[in-house]
């Protein structure tokens, strides 16, 4: 009976939250709302058609995005796999695990684009920023998913190939990485998968790649090079995304 | 079977029926009681001498202890009170590196399915050879001319490019031992072995360990298979909640009663 009136309580606050939050970041202000609403068609009539002179720029800032997002995910995959490894419970003492998994869950706390904000300060404007901020993110996010992927590891393989006599290094190498060797490869293509979109809008902070172009023609108000530009991108997104599941399913 | 301890006649519920010698020996477990954090106790107060170079059989129902029993005896836990006593050495506490002397295979024998049979097998002398060479999949000519012999010895040397996830059950069973082996073990620990095989390849894999125990290693299997036990085990110990009920040699207990034992 208690319980019930509990969670009745709840709902009735969690509404109210929610349309005082509604008026608050101007959803209720209908006038806005109609105004923005034109503003959009109007928007959208200016976007066609789409403008087929910037295809080549945009192809070679898009080529760029690609190369931050390979080069991110391989640099920061680098660094995530030790990591992961050393935050596993089954294989690395609880000293090091601790403090492993709070380090990876400070980077990714941070999203990308915050990092190449940081990078920008610190290696200048360009692609070199966007690929590091890339490269740490993947640290933080794929270094998480990686030792959580390890700690799913079968114990019994574990145990088995512990009892052999070796030490953790060796049973890394002949229980741990070849029991998760499928899932390390999917958690790979699905982090560039991501990437390529994150370093997509690099550009914003001037670290690089096709963002620059998306910023710049939104700016320039010159919206049929934007529709253009948002086309390459999805194109791009599109076959990489089909390419990489389809190489998730063969492995499964 | 030389150095077979005397045997004594059977009461039911006999306990410590005949202590073998010490010299032959090649576990003794003292008052051990475990427990998983705050539960109930899953051993309590269990005594147990194994004789080298024989096969004991620990039978029980699930539940029983069977399984924490070799758990405890290869060091993968620790009691929270008793002494583990193996091939002489008393274990030593939290130590992360274990004994490659004594062979573990666990129940769903844990081999690395995405791995040939080859390299399963080699895994079993990671132990024995340099770090970096078994790190790096170096294993020196003899380590691999052994790891073929075994496979030849266990008859499945044919499937040693296969990946395990493509074996059969009694083909896994073999490659675990031929992993267990390339220990050069002394004792080989096997929880509920032959389970899950049909009775002939059962029959054929345990035929298999007969020899091996003729080549002077200890076997001990925990298994609920009476006429197995019957057929190839020297000595049968009982767990019945966590408590030791029966040690006796297989030949002085007839089948009816041991099912007893275990039932009651």
């Amino acid at each position: 009976m208690l319980k019930r009136y509990a969670v009745r309580l709840g709902l009735a606050a969690l509404t109210a939250l929610f349309v005082l939050s509604l008026r608050d970041v101007g959803l209720l202000d209908f006038t806005r709302l109609r105004r923005g609403l034109r503003n959009l068609g109007i928007f959208f009539q200016d976007m066609f058609p789409p403008d087929p002179d910037v295809v080549s720029e945009l192809v070679r800032a898009l080529l760029e995005t690609l190369q931050i997002a390979f080069v991110g995910t391989v640099l920061g995959f680098a660094l995530a796999l030790p990591l992961a490894l050393l935050a596993t419970a089954s294989l690395a003492p609880p000293f090091l695990t601790a403090p492993v998994k709070l380090v990876l869950a400070v980077i990714r706390t941070i999203p990308s684009i915050l990092w190449a904000i940081i990078f920008v300060v610190a290696v200048g404007l360009g692609p070199a920023a966007g690929t590091l901020g890339i490269a740490l993110y993947t640290v933080g996010f794929l270094g998480k998913n990686l030792y959580e992927l390890f700690e799913g590891v079968d114990s019994e393989v574990l145990e088995a190939v512990r009892g052999v006599g070796g030490g953790r290094a060796q049973l890394a190498r002949w229980a741990l990485l070849p029991e998760a060797a499928n899932g390390i490869i999917s958690q790979l293509l699905f982090m560039f998968e991501y990437n390529v979109r994150a370093s997509s809008i690099l550009g914003f902070v001037g670290a690089g790649g096709i963002g620059f172009y998306l910023l710049g023609y939104v700016q320039l108000l010159e919206y049929r090079s934007l529709l253009t530009a948002i086309l390459v991108t999805l194109c791009a997104v599109l076959v990489i995304d089909r390419a990489s599941s389809a190489l998730r399913a063969a492995l499964r | 079977m030389a150095s077979a301890p005397p045997t004594a006649a059977l009461s039911v519920p006999a306990l410590a029926v005949a202590a073998p010698g010490a010299a032959a020996c090649a576990i003794r477990l003292r008052d051990i009681r475990f427990h998983y954090r705050k539960r109930a106790p899953v051993l309590e107060g269990v005594s147990v001498d194994i004789a080298a170079n024989r096969v004991t059989a620990i039978l029980g129902a699930s539940g029983s202890g069977k399984t924490t029993l070799l758990r405890l005896v290869k060091g993968l836990d620790q009691p929270r009170a008793g002494e583990v006593t193996v091939l002489g050495r008393s274990r030593p506490r939290g130590g992360w590196r274990l004994d490659p002397r004594v062979a573990y295979i666990p129940q769903q024998l844990g081999l690395v399915r995405g791995r040939s049979v080859m390299e399963n097998t080699l895994t079993g002398a990671i132990a024995r050879v340099p770090a970096w060479r078994a790190f790096l999949g170096f294993f020196p000519g003899a380590v691999v001319a052994e790891a073929r012999a075994t496979l030849e010895s266990l008859g499945i040397a044919h499937k040693a490019g296969e990946r395990v996830r493509n074996l059969s059950g009694g083909e896994r069973q073999r490659v675990a031992i031929a992993r267990a082996l390339m220990q050069r073990p002394a004792v080989i620990l096997a929880d509920e072995f032959v389970s899950q095989l049909d009775p002939t390849t059962a029959r054929d894999i345990l035929a298999l360990f007969r020899q091996i125990v003729a080549g002077g290693v200890t076997v001990v299997m925990t298994t609920h298979e009476l006429d197995m036990v019957e057929e190839f085990a020297d000595r049968v110990i009982v767990l019945r909640d966590g408590a030791k009920v029966l040690d006796a040699e297989v030949a002085d207990v007839a089948v009816m009663e041991l099912a007893a034992v275990i039932r009651v």
